[in-house]
């Protein structure tokens, strides 16, 4: 089993109009045993940017804790928030500065940028940044998550359609993985409202 | 080289050379200031002036001494600790028509989340160590997952200081700082700071010039259980007396709050410069200083 498949995990964030959704399982485990059902993936940077982190737990949690570091510190000097492709550029280089001995885990980004233009995006584990216009998956579960999204994803949803096809995306993603599931975290995020919501799935 | 040489009369030959550079000398390799070039009329004491890292035959450190006379010259800054907050405000000494006043402030800076500082003295200094102290938060919440406590903070910073004054043959800094903080194990807290790296809790503090003045009208005024609003009207009164310039308007002021939402969570508030003016107005103090002693 290769160490990114320890902990198990599924991440996907989606575009709509005006708006974005970023939702992740909830299953912690240590190879087949589940230890945690309530496991935080996505974080919120600041109120239009959001992370969410899969792969080795450890690295999620460290990975995120510097990601905050640096966040801070730039709020501080430039007394503004981050543009979401500019906190995908630092995450991409905090990423390769550990070129040969990487973080563990994949990011997917997502946040509203000027004008309330919705921005996702992926990378690897060393920081290559994949931009999309629909939607960004990562995770043990990424392969059965790509065919989810294909089929259920259309252009330009409303929040509340985006909600439910997220969702269900990601919850039939999930039962086809025995590493993650235990029901979803979802955000939905509209210029002037963050939704969070907890999914209840197969509990297995 | 020769180390019994008594460095004494390295002094007394770099006296005779005027060249106000100095000459390089064996004493660059251990990253000493050279001292300037002074006649020999001038006083003794002259000679221990040059070097940070020593200290004049009457045990005083001149170098941080002249840091804190430079301080002296500097626009004031007043720190009021209440039951539930600290202010903080600072007199603005560069005000000009052409100044592009954008969002960032001369005196007040936000360190972390839940410390801010008011700042009297050389603002370039100043930004070294308002950076070194935004690092020095972080990397401790980084390490704790937790707000760094404001005492903490400070002392790490004073450490900063305190090195300038001992090691490296650098100039201290020319900064004194108020900071004000709230932490879940001591409340709201201000601390004062000076170039030494001396650093103490405070009820009432002013730093920069005429310091003296406002810290006598200070120890007369303050109150132990004022509100914020009452210290903000003590912090108008006491800068408006103690200032040099002829008329007290809000560009020449910043007024800062450290208080904690209904939430629970500590804000830094600045003033806008409309709020200040209907401050002034409400604590009456708008009328030229002239007319107060």
């Amino acid at each position: 089993m290769s160490i990114f498949e320890y902990n198990g995990s599924a991440v996907v964030a989606m575009v709509g109009k005006n708006c974005f959704a970023i939702a992740s399982d909830r299953r912690l485990g240590v190879q087949l045993q589940t230890i945690a059902t309530d496991f935080q993936r996505i974080s919120k940077i600041h109120d239009r940017v959001f992370i969410a982190l899969s792969g080795l737990a450890t690295d999620v949690q460290t990975l995120y804790q510097r990601l905050v570091f640096r966040h801070k510190l730039y709020q501080l000097r430039e007394e503004r928030d981050m543009k979401p492709e500019t906190f995908a550029s630092l995450v991409s280089a905090i990423l390769y500065e550990k070129r040969f001995g990487p973080y563990l885990c994949q990011p997917v980004i997502a946040g509203l940028g000027e004008d309330d233009k919705p921005f996702i995006c992926t990378m690897d584990s060393i920081g290559a940044k994949e931009l999309a216009k629909d939607f960004v998956v990562s995770g043990t579960a990424s392969e059965s998550l790509y065919g989810a999204c294909e089929a259920m994803y259309k252009p330009d949803m409303e929040a509340e359609e985006l909600f439910e096809t997220i969702s269900q995306a990601l919850l039939s993603s999930v039962d086809r993985d025995c590493l993650s599931g235990w029901g979803g975290h979802v955000y939905v995020v509209t210029p002037t409202e963050i939704k969070e919501r907890i999914l209840k799935g197969r509990m297995d | 080289f020769p180390l019994s040489c008594p460095t004494i009369k390295v002094h007394i030959s770099r006296r005779l050379t005027p060249s106000p550079f100095g000459r390089p000398s064996k004493n660059q390799r251990r990253g000493d200031q050279r001292s300037k070039a002074v006649p020999s009329s001038q006083k003794m004491s002259r000679r221990y002036d040059s070097r940070t890292t020593i200290f004049s035959p009457e045990g005083r450190l001149y170098q941080v001494e002249y840091a804190m006379e430079a301080i002296g010259n500097a626009g004031s800054a007043i720190g009021i600790l209440s039951k539930d907050g600290v202010v903080l405000i600072g007199e603005k000494k560069v005000t000009s028509k052409l100044l592009q006043t954008s969002t960032s402030s001369e005196k007040m800076y936000k360190i972390d989340d839940h410390v801010a500082c008011a700042v009297a003295g050389i603002m370039s200094d100043a930004n070294i160590l308002i950076n070194t102290a935004r690092v020095q938060a972080q990397r401790y919440t980084f390490m704790y997952q937790e707000p760094m406590p404001v005492e903490q903070l400070v002392q790490s910073l004073c450490d900063t200081k305190q090195g300038y004054t001992q090691f490296g043959g650098l100039r201290p800094f020319g900064v004194s700082f108020l900071f004000a903080g709230w932490d879940k194990n001591h409340g709201f807290q201000l601390y004062m700071s000076d170039p030494s790296g001396n650093y103490g809790g405070w009820k009432a503090a002013a730093v920069g010039a005429n310091n003296q003045a406002a810290q006598s009208i200070l120890k007369q005024d303050y109150k132990d259980d004022a509100t914020r609003e009452e210290a903000v009207e003590l912090a108008l009164k006491v800068l408006s007396k103690t200032m040099d310039s002829t008329s007290l308007t809000s560009e020449k002021l910043e007024l800062a709050e450290v208080f904690l939402t209904p939430s629970g969570s500590v804000k830094y508030h600045v003033h806008s410069p409309d709020s200040l003016t209907k401050l002034l107005v409400k604590h009456g103090v708008t009328q030229p200083a002239a007319e107060s002693s």
